[in-house]
């Protein structure tokens, strides 16, 4: 394990990955960092299962976290930023999910373990592990480590934004408060504030057994830390580790004032001990009892009380009293603050003035094309590849109208014939759009996805999906064959002219040169086609990754311009339908086949 | 409760399956039908009976009988029962001389699996320290061990295994009879790591932790409590006769206001040491007090007192775990106030000022109340506060 280093740590830019999700102690970070005037938050990421995302309080505002289900599907650049690790997983799950950070986050330095329980062989396990890696682990059953001013990791000082205010964790200072109980650090850090002193920096040893950093590294990070002048230590019955502190003090490594307390005399009440509150406080022999540990480190020089009214005492006399500063924005209204209903990163109003995509409505509007502006809009953000947005420009052209055979339009015309209004005669006609009408297009991009993701070649997928008995959507067509091609396909295609790559286009042909040997008419239909460049112009020119292209497959994002376009076409027959008033639509007998009377 | 004795019975289960020898032990619950299980057994072999629920020393505490008939069987059980004692460990009885009785153990620690082994082993272990060695383990030191004790070459590779494998926090074989490379378990007692219990595949589970203390009810329903909640809770009584009982949240800071108790001369008089932690809701908080409430009301001191102590709560909210106590002690406000007992409270945490002010206000209305305090007083100094109001009524 690295030996962690505070003053390093005071210099530190946190970003913090969370694995596993705890309400309480991440808003109380973020409270944390918004009163020390940070600009964001400094927890980047969440690894759990659940959302996607999760909204936090930044401050008097809201911020979303994004939420991911494993250590993997953080974005790149963000892996490459994390440097501390918040493991509020349960105890069972704390070594695998430990390891994954140690092993993909080349810049991590640190972390600390929540859970209590996590099991004694994991614990060592995980030691030394860390040490390979370089890194310091601090807990199990850890509330954390803090910083005043530059990071808070844990639910060490508190989860209401008053507390923290109040025990001053804006304010450098210079006692250390290190401690084996989570209960028992905060309320040394709210002693800490109370007698005229401030933190230099705190942290939980955690009760278990085997914490992975233990006290006398705690002790000799205190003794380099030039910040500290002073240490306070809680620690308990069980254990011997105050006898290595009590070493520390006499051979001189450590030579900073340490206050001490060790709780646990009460066992001499019991006949058989209990276990008390952590799994480290019970002492197996005479040496591990409170009495005998505090009569050691009071023999090495550490200042000593047998109760703890006096001890608070001892605090209140240490040297370097220390001026407040107080935190850049004030705790006072935060506990009242009421999360909104519904979040939107798609438009507001501010001040009066429409924004959409956080830019003013009018301006976009005069500026842009039609194309840009529902693509960006569907997207998210504002794209910047003009040929994103002619293809866009063609496709919803393109996708208008094909004639008034087809479903939608068929039922669109029904609507309209039996008296319905626009809306309604245009909602019957979209509600036709499906697995088999219309619905093609993110069908063929989920397989050409498939296809490259999946590093398929395309005789593999093309055999794969025969052995499932499935369609190949985009592919095949009523009228058109290999000898006698689709001209709307061609015009499609010509849009990756200037592409580098185009593998998802490539791969697509690659499927339809082998189905059109089996029957000419096998050929890349225009939704294959639409499919396929899209893909790639995403991939390409807007930097879409495979895991983000395919959550763009799973919300239909591909169908999305059919469904834009195909309206204009839908409202067109309802308004010939009233010019035309045919009457109410209805078939005869002769029209149906009667099955009835089959058995 | 991290490290937690299993039965000797599955010890020697789990000891004997990892050599791959047979055992015949037979286990007894002392509550259900197990004359059956004796009528099984042949007639004409000597056995041993020995209580098997965790207990230390029961040579000494006269707990094992010796070369039994199978007749001597059934009344053997029942002098146990009536003791109390519920597990019973009857085994065949076999005939081995004191001195071929060795030791060996094996314990986990932060270094590594740290082996103690002697060849003069039984009951005497202890006045034979000059015998007793000690060594991390590692695959060259195993050889050493094993000459030492006789064993068969790959014996301690097998044990190691069957350490790990079961997550063993502490394995004790005493005594050890080594019969041509042969290893006999004469007595075998493990601590696993009770948090492993997922990763055991049930070579043990719960069901074969023993505990020899003889619980109360209400220590009962605690312990249940502790096992399906995701807060922590523990509950020991002290003396059931005390004047001064605890209602205590957080490891350490439980620990300082019991110590606090101690040091004021009133150790005799805890009733109870116990504490709630990592945010339990109100509906948890509320039957853990019950137990307490339940276990103050039982005792037979005239004076008594009831302290409700935490530090300043990183998470545990407050408001709804006061909420809970004060739902508990109203339901037996009437039995509390016939029997004089006051309310004594110190606590800090998320949403303190309102939790405090609630729970004032009750006590104050029911005439409950000794002193209610936030973070401005020191943790422990509740305590004498406390104890003078005992002072004053005695």
């Amino acid at each position: 394990m690295q030996s962690i280093d505070i003053a390093k740590l005071r210099k530190l830019d946190p970003h913090i990955v969370c694995i596993g999700s705890h309400r309480g102690i991440i808003q109380s970070i973020l409270d944390f960092d918004h009163m020390a005037g940070k600009a964001r938050p400094s927890i980047v990421a969440i690894v759990a299962t659940g959302r996607k995302r999760e909204r936090y309080f930044f401050g008097p505002g809201e911020v979303s976290l994004p939420v991911y289900t494993t250590i993997h599907d953080i974005p790149d650049a963000d892996t490459l930023k994390l440097n501390l690790f918040l493991n509020l997983s349960s105890g069972r799950r704390v070594l695998k999910s430990s390891l994954e950070a140690m092993e993909n986050l080349p810049a991590l330095i640190g972390g600390v373990i929540f859970a209590e329980g996590l099991p004694e062989r994991h614990a060592i396990e995980l030691y030394a592990e860390s040490k390979k890696h370089n890194i310091w682990i601090i807990g199990g059953a850890s509330v954390g480590l803090i910083i005043p001013g530059v990071f808070k990791l844990g639910a060490i000082g508190g989860v209401q934004a008053g507390q923290l205010e109040q025990s001053k964790l804006f304010t450098p200072g210079s006692v250390a408060v290190v401690s084996t109980s989570g209960g028992m650090v905060n309320e040394f850090i709210r002693a800490v504030a109370t007698t005229g002193h401030a933190l230099s920096f705190s942290l939980a040893i955690g009760g278990e057994r085997y914490p992975m950093l233990t006290p006398e590294e705690a002790f000799l990070a205190a003794e380099r830390d030039k910040a500290t002048t002073a240490i306070a230590y809680f620690g308990e019955l069980g254990g011997t580790d105050e006898y290595i502190l009590a070493d520390l003090l006499s051979s001189g490594r450590v030579t900073k004032p340490v206050v001490a307390y060790i709780a646990g005399a009460v066992a001499e009440v019991f006949d058989t001990p209990p276990q008390f509150g952590h799994a480290k406080a019970m002492a197996a022999t005479v040496d591990e009892s409170a009495r005998a540990k505090m009569r050691a480190l009071s023999t090495a020089g550490a200042h000593t009380a047998e109760k703890f009214g006096q001890f608070i005492k001892l605090m209140r006399d240490l040297p370097d009293k220390t001026d407040e500063v107080r935190p850049k924005t004030s705790a006072a209204g935060l506990d009242r603050r009421r999360p909104a209903l519904i979040a939107s990163s798609i438009s507001a109003d501010r001040n009066g003035n429409m924004t959409v995509l956080g830019e003013d409505l009018l301006e976009l509007a005069e500026n842009n094309s039609f194309a840009h502006i529902v693509v960006s809009m569907f997207l998210g953000y504002e794209t910047k590849s003009v040929e994103l947005e002619k293809f866009v420009d063609f496709v919803l052209r393109l996708l208008v109208d094909h004639g008034p055979y087809v479903s939608g339009s068929v039922n669109t015309i029904i609507a309209a014939r039996a008296g319905k209004d626009l809306v309604s005669s245009l909602a019957s006609g979209l509600l036709t759009i499906g697995p088999r009408f219309g619905g093609a297009i993110n069908g063929a991009a989920a397989i050409w996805l498939e296809g490259v993701a999946g590093e398929h070649t395309p005789a593999s997928l093309v055999e794969e999906l025969a052995a499932k008995r499935k369609y190949i959507l985009g592919i095949g067509h009523k009228m058109y064959r290999v000898d006698l091609p689709d001209p709307r396909v061609a015009k499609l295609l010509e849009f990756t002219a200037k592409l580098k790559v185009k593998k998802y286009t490539d791969f697509a042909k690659g499927v339809e040169a082998l189905t059109v040997r089996k029957k000419g008419n096998l050929i890349l239909n225009v939704d294959g086609a639409i499919a396929c460049v899209l893909l790639d112009l995403l991939s390409e020119k807007e930097g879409f990754t495979t895991d983000q292209l395919q959550t763009l497959v799973d919300t239909e994002f591909f169908n999305a311009f059919f469904v834009l376009a195909r309206s204009v076409g839908f409202m067109a027959h309802y308004f010939d339908q009233v010019r035309l008033d045919e009457g109410i639509f209805r078939l005869t007998a002769a029209q149906v086949a009667d099955l009835s009377n089959q058995a | 409760m991290p490290r937690v004795k299993i039965s000797e019975f599955r010890s020697k289960n789990i000891l004997c399956s990892a050599f791959g020898l047979p055992y015949t032990g037979v286990h007894i619950d002392a509550t259900t039908d197990w004359q059956k299980q004796i009528a099984g057994l042949s007639k004409t072999k000597r056995y041993v009976v020995k209580v098997d629920q965790g207990v230390k020393g029961r040579f000494k505490k006269g707990l094992v009988f010796l070369d039994r008939k199978h007749s001597q069987l059934k009344a053997d059980i029942l002098a146990l029962s009536k003791k109390g004692y519920r597990f019973v460990l009857i085994e065949e009885f076999k005939h081995h001389t004191p001195d071929s009785e060795s030791y060996l153990s094996i314990e986990r620690t932060r270094a590594g699996n740290m082996v103690m082994f002697s060849t003069s082993g039984g009951i005497n272990v202890e006045s034979n320290a000059a015998a007793m060695k000690s060594s991390l383990m590692k695959p060259s030191s195993a050889p050493s061990v094993e000459q030492a004790l006789g064993l068969k070459a790959d014996s301690m590779s097998k044990l190691t295994a069957a350490f790990e494998d079961n997550y063993m926090a502490f394995l004790e074989i005493n005594p050890l009879v080594v019969t041509d490379g042969v290893p006999q378990f004469l007595d075998a007692a493990i601590e696993v790591d009770s948090e492993a219990g997922p990763f055991v595949k049930e070579a043990w589970t719960v069901s074969d932790f023993r505990d020899p203390a003889i619980k109360t009810p209400e220590e009962l329903v605690v312990e249940e409590l502790a096992s399906t909640s995701q807060a922590s809770f523990r509950l020991k009584v002290a003396n059931p006769n005390g004047s001064v009982f605890l209602l205590l949240s957080g490891g350490g800071a439980s620990i300082v206001v019991a110590d606090e108790v101690y040091n004021q001369g009133y150790g005799r008089e805890l009733g109870n040491y116990g504490e709630y932690s990592g945010n339990p809701d109100e509906a948890e908080t509320y039957l853990y007090t019950m137990q307490v409430i339940s276990l103050m009301l039982k005792s037979k001191s005239s004076q008594k007192v009831l302290i409700i102590a935490g530090g300043v709560a990183n998470f545990t909210d407050i408001r709804v775990t006061l909420q809970g106590v004060v739902r508990a002690l109203a339901t037996s406000k009437a039995a509390l106030r016939r029997q004089h007992i006051k309310v004594f409270v110190r606590r800090a945490g998320p949403f303190d000022v309102e939790g405090l002010a609630n729970l004032r206000a009750f006590l104050d209305r029911e005439k409950l109340l000794g002193y209610v305090a936030g973070s401005e007083l020191v943790l422990s100094e509740i305590v004498p506060k406390a104890v003078a109001s005992l002072k004053a009524g005695e």
